[in-house]
């Protein structure tokens, strides 16, 4: 089944002469299930396609259909819930939120869905222990290592059920030995789960271990390699 | 109750900054409730002043005798009148009066002045010239006693017991009548007007000098509630007034001190409006560099679903969290010193108002039940209005922008 599908999307910053083309027509799909890592040098585009597939930009040309919507031209409210209920986000810099506890920053996003308390806790209590967290729940970001925040990243993005997950540099802040143990993490997930994780990445580790290569060059897709 | 508990804690991130913040608004609410506390105080010492010394609350008169106290404008027959004042439950007392100019002599000099004749018992509800004794005693309704002034019992080189004539003209012949008083009692109001101008006799014997046997000049009113008598008293008392009684309340007997009044509520309006700009800027301040010290952060939590009307609330609620908090600080404080002033007094000196000296020279601050209820209130309200335009910018914060401008 196919999660994602895009075609000819472009996406263009500047005007005249400053006018730069991040994405250039390109077209892909990605089927449920799927390891998946976009690559490519600096400034080639791939945090601008994963902004584009997550509903965080909207393309200047070309469509995107995420879980069969067509989502390029949602707006406002409508893609917030979207993205909600359909997107999981890892980001470089783990990006949970400081004052809440391991354990709240993945219910936030279950209060989001309008999801009751002790349910809340009850799946909260689950994908701790699957990422390995058992027992830190507890603990505010401040007190977790760069792997474990990562890790609690790992459990919100997926917490909700998202049909993706669109990871961006996931492992750019870690040392080489926890990024591996977090991509072990997120790799049993997918095949656990059949997960489907989007990565933008420079990582070796990440390249060796996806089942699929997307090479962009200067904002369209040089080559796409499958494993 | 994650959204309420998230709020709370945000405000926290930064502690010095939420302290500061919350001592800028606390601060302004305490002020606010001792200026208004101070104001009614001042309101109330003024009312006092004017009401309680002679003139009381209200006054019932002959149309046309307050403008040149004409003696000759006098109720003949109050009968009527004081039926409907005995019916009436609002009045806890009134008083009734005869005035007139005359001459104040004794054996050695003479000085124009005021002869008020009153009815000592009811005098004792409505005014203060029993309390103003200074030296002898209050009249007793012995045909010819008389109070006199401590200035004018100087001028006139008199003591207790010594005799006085006053020198009058009768209200329908016009003709000039005499009577002959002895001095039971010298008073000081510590108002010049009154210590050098006016005598006190009784009723019936300034009836007698007079010659208007029956009729008085003035009636003055007290009442349970001192608000009554801001009200429009003329139609309260429709029924009782024609052509010839009028009905005046404190605010028509002294205007000047209505225009005083007007310019303490402008003060409160003008000491709010400060408040509201020095809240806003504080607010406004503290809040935006809240923000943008969290914009990735935002970012992050739109990016992951978080609506507008989401982002909206939770910077709303931190801001009514920072204004509960800072209200209940400003409360105490602002409490306290009204409370400390209410019961030891600021000092004003020797303050007149309309030739009367203000209380004990003491200003006394006034507790009101709308201070601790609204102006808090005021408050947080002032600053959940002022958070509106940063929670709407954080609303707009566009995630992939954010999560650029942070990496």
């Amino acid at each position: 089944m196919k999660v994602i599908e895009t075609s000819n999307l472009s996406k263009h910053f500047g005007l005249g002469e400053t006018r730069v083309s991040a994405v250039k027509n390109v077209s892909f799909e990605i089927e449920e299930g799927e390891f998946t890592a976009i690559i490519g040098p600096s400034g080639s585009g791939k945090t601008t396609l994963l902004h584009l597939i997550g509903g965080l930009d909207s393309p200047d040309e070309g469509d995107i259909t995420l879980s069969g919507e067509k989502i390029a031209h949602m707006k406002g409210n409508q893609l917030s819930d979207f993205r909600r209920d359909h997107i999981g986000f890892i980001f470089q810099a783990y990006n949970l939120i400081p004052v809440l506890s391991a354990a709240e920053n993945i219910e936030y996003i279950m209060m989001l869905q309008g999801i009751k308390k002790p349910e809340r806790r009850r799946k909260v209590e689950e994908i701790l222990e699957t990422v390995g967290l058992t027992g830190l729940g507890d603990r505010r970001p401040a007190m977790l290592s760069g792997g474990q925040q990562q890790r609690v990243a790992v459990a919100r993005a997926m917490v909700s059920k998202p049909d993706i997950i669109l990871a961006d540099e996931p492992t750019a802040n870690l040392d080489s030995k926890t990024g591996m143990k977090l991509l072990e993490v997120m790799k049993e997930l997918n095949r656990e789960f059949k997960l489907t994780f989007v990565f933008s990445t420079h990582d070796e580790k990440i390249m060796n271990m996806a089942t699929r290569l997307i090479h962009l060059r200067d904002g369209s897709i040089e080559r796409d390699e499958q494993k | 109750m994650l959204y309420i508990e998230l709020a709370w804690r945000n405000l926290f991130r930064n502690t010095r900054r939420t302290l500061l913040t919350c001592l800028l608004i606390s601060t302004g609410l305490a002020v606010l409730i001792f200026a208004d506390g101070a104001i009614r105080g001042m309101e109330k010492l003024m009312i006092g002043s004017v009401t309680k010394t002679l003139q009381g609350e209200a006054q019932i008169n002959r149309l046309g005798f307050r403008d040149n106290f004409d003696v000759d404008l006098y109720i003949e027959n109050p009968t009527t009148i004081l039926g409907k004042l005995t019916e009436d439950e609002r009045l806890s007392a009134y008083s009734l009066r005869v005035l007139s100019g005359g001459m104040i002599g004794s054996a050695y000099n003479s000085a124009g002045g005021v002869i008020y004749g009153i009815n000592p018992e009811q005098e004792k509800e409505v005014s203060r010239i029993r309390d103003a004794i200074s030296e002898g005693n209050y009249l007793s309704g012995k045909s010819r006693e008389l109070l006199i002034g401590t200035t004018l019992a100087d001028l006139l080189e008199v003591k207790l017991g010594d005799r006085i004539v006053l020198t009058a003209a009768n209200v329908d012949t016009n003709e000039l009548t005499q009577d002959l008083f002895r001095i039971s009692g010298i008073f000081e109001f510590g108002a010049r007007e009154f210590d050098e101008g006016f005598v006190f006799v009784n009723l019936s014997a300034a009836q007698k000098l007079l010659g208007m046997e029956g009729g008085i000049h003035q009636i003055v009113l007290q009442f349970k509630d001192p608000k009554t008598s801001r009200d429009n008293l003329s139609l309260s008392y429709q029924d009782l007034e024609d052509k010839e009684i009028e009905i005046t309340g404190w605010l028509g007997l002294q205007p000047s001190i209505g225009a005083m009044l007007e310019y303490t509520n402008l003060g409160t309006a003008i000491i709010g409006g400060i408040l509201f700009i020095l809240i806003s800027l504080g607010v406004i301040n503290s809040l935006f560099m809240s923000i943008y010290e969290r914009i990735y952060e935002f970012g992050v939590i739109r990016a992951i679903g978080t609506s507008r009307f989401e982002i909206i609330s939770l910077v709303l609620v931190e801001a009514f969290f920072l204004g509960l908090l800072s209200a209940f600080l400003g409360l105490i404080v602002g409490l306290l010193f009204s409370y400390y002033y209410s019961i030891n007094g600021l000092p004003l000196g020797e303050m007149e108002v309309s030739g009367i000296m203000l209380g004990n020279g003491n200003l006394y601050t006034e507790l009101a039940p709308y201070q601790v209820i609204f102006l808090p209130l005021y408050v947080i309200l002032l600053t959940l209005i002022t958070a509106i335009y940063p929670a709407f910018f954080a609303s707009r914060i566009v995630p992939t922008r954010a999560l650029q401008r942070a990496l």
